[in-house]
């Protein structure tokens, strides 16, 4: 019960893809929350939910059109502004293409890795300042 | 700053030691930290010490037995780490269906 896996296979190629995952606007109309993204390793991002619900990301890979790979900070402001510890887990997103189209794969994970691989101090004061 | 009960849980269970006193603990019951040390690669004082971590998250409890505690594991929080874990893929889940709509209709558009 480490990591989550999901996969899809979506009739398109990875080019047509790529953008409904990386660009911000698109990946708002699919994700359940507003997305701003620096789309570049080490590039900050948040996601804001209508509850009011804010998470900071990180940018740990940009391969277009193969790979995005972030992971959520260890923390999150709900509506109030009130900031809540949560657990950091990275999202790995890769889009492999198939005679079908384009297979996409989501890998959430791990839970337990909190404090095996901490967050680097200086992103995590950054994104709290953004 | 507040933290997350779930949060808490998993940063306990973030270390292997500790997971395998769980996992003792589930297949063995009841044990005390000296029965545990005997079965892990480990000193009783380590295992004390992982123990407190443990129930600090909620994970074990502890009752006396004699001069000892004897721990035993409270299903409740190991419970809603599960749960939030199935959370998780089911947001997958939905995510990735909401995906395959918006990509159908951007190719629509074209």
């Amino acid at each position: 019960m480490e990591s989550i896996e999901r996969e899809v296979t979506l009739p398109a190629s990875p080019a047509e893809i790529w953008p409904a995952v990386s660009q911000p606007e698109q990946i708002s109309a699919w994700f359940g929350a507003e997305a701003e993204l620096d789309l570049r390793p080490g590039g900050h991002g948040v996601f804001r939910w209508g509850d009011g619900t804010e998470r900071p990301v990180l940018v740990e890979a940009v391969d277009a059109p193969r790979r995005l790979t972030f992971r959520w900070l260890p923390f999150q402001r709900a509506g109030a502004g009130k900031v809540m510890t949560v657990p950091s887990t990275r999202v790995d997103i890769t889009l492999e293409e198939v005679p079908e189209g384009t297979r996409v794969r989501v890998v959430e994970g791990p839970a337990f890795a909190l404090r095996a691989r901490p967050v680097p101090v200086d992103s995590a004061l950054e994104a709290i300042g953004s | 700053m507040k933290r997350d009960p779930t949060d808490a849980i998993f940063s306990a269970l973030a270390d292997a030691t500790r997971r395998q006193v769980i996992r003792t603990l589930s297949e063995h019951g009841p044990a005390t930290a000296t029965s545990l040390a005997a079965a892990l690669p480990v000193t009783r004082q380590a295992v004390t010490k992982h123990l407190n971590a443990l129930a600090e998250a909620g994970l074990v409890t502890a009752s006396r037995q004699g001069r000892e505690r004897l721990y035993q594991i409270s299903p409740q929080p190991l419970t809603s780490a599960v749960s939030w874990m199935a959370d998780l893929g089911g947001r997958w889940d939905e995510r990735l269906a909401a995906l395959r709509e918006h990509i159908a209709s951007s190719k629509r558009r074209k």
